[in-house]
């Protein structure tokens, strides 16, 4: 596992976009803060610094296999929060999870097809982690592990734990 | 083998003779020799083996078309960004994998498609 960490990005997903066609599978793009994070469909991604934000360039996968990869990513997240946080995650299908219900997780997968060949996948995650107030017109839809349990996490080893079942689950798949 | 052919006004007597060793092809009073090892070394060579790849784009997973980057009468080249299609919290980028002119797009904006149905040709 190859971390590459920012201070500040543009986005994540953006990055790794930008590195994948050198980048060995799995390597990680990691920034502390986002300042164009986004999700699907362009949709903005409030990325403050506290919050964890990460890409993963994926091995060369079958596009069915990545759709399955991206709904099991949820359920990932949602067993972390639920084992190691004693949260109770609620997962909007397919990928979403939620918390006492505010959105604190979004995933989107990109891949880039040549012709007919997926040629390079990038997971991205963003998880609300240590962020202490969202601003008004996010604080009724979205929530942080700091604002549901008044305690800060070790950002870079949930996104190690979240990487492992991510490559666990991959490994099973296909 | 005897035959004539007219070029302009201008008419020529072919005759093609096939001898134990080479082959004679006489236009007019002219003669021209091969020897038959030569037509084997001939025969065997063959223009170049060429490749034509069928210039289609296929949609890899059924989605909704989200952005068409490039229009009909387009020069794309191996590798430019065609399409953007959304899929389950998938975003696909479909990059072309041929170089050539975009023919037909057959496709819109917002349009739902089905794995395999033909989103663009090239020519």
């Amino acid at each position: 596992m190859k971390i590459l960490e920012f201070e500040k990005l543009e986005s994540t997903q953006k990055k790794a976009k930008e590195i994948v066609k050198e980048a060995e599978p799995w390597t990680v793009v990691l920034a502390k803060e986002q300042k164009g994070g986004y999700g699907r469909k362009g949709n903005f991604w409030y990325s403050p610094r506290g919050g964890l934000y990460f890409s993963v360039i994926l091995p060369e996968t079958k596009i069915e296999d990545l759709q399955i990869l991206t709904i099991l990513a949820a359920f990932c997240v949602a067993k972390i929060l639920k084992e190691d946080f004693n949260l109770k995650p609620f997962i909007k299908l397919p990928n979403d999870v939620y918390v006492n219900g505010k959105k604190i997780c979004g995933i989107l997968t990109e891949n880039i097809i040549f012709g007919k060949e997926v040629k390079n996948s990038i997971i991205g995650i963003g998880l609300n982690t240590n962020i202490e107030k969202f601003p008004k017109d996010l604080e009724n839809v979205a929530t942080s592990i700091k604002i549901e349990l008044k305690k800060e996490v070790d950002n870079k080893e949930l996104m190690k734990k979240i990487f492992e079942e991510l490559k666990e689950k991959l490994e099973i798949i296909s | 083998m005897k035959f004539l052919i007219k070029i302009g006004d201008k008419e020529y007597t072919i005759e093609i003779l096939e001898e134990e060793n080479e082959i004679k092809i006489k236009v007019g009073e002219k003669e021209f020799i091969f020897k038959k090892e030569e037509e084997v070394f001939l025969a065997k060579t063959k223009f170049e083996k060429r490749e034509f790849k069928e210039k289609k784009i296929l949609a890899p997973i059924a989605g909704i078309i989200s952005e068409i980057f490039v229009k009909e009468g387009d020069f794309v080249k191996e590798g430019q960004k065609l399409f953007l299609l959304s899929a389950m919290k998938m975003e696909n980028e479909i990059l072309s994998d041929f170089e050539g002119k975009v023919k037909k797009i057959f496709v819109k904006k917002g349009e739902n498609v089905k794995k395999d149905q033909i989103l663009l040709i090239g020519e």
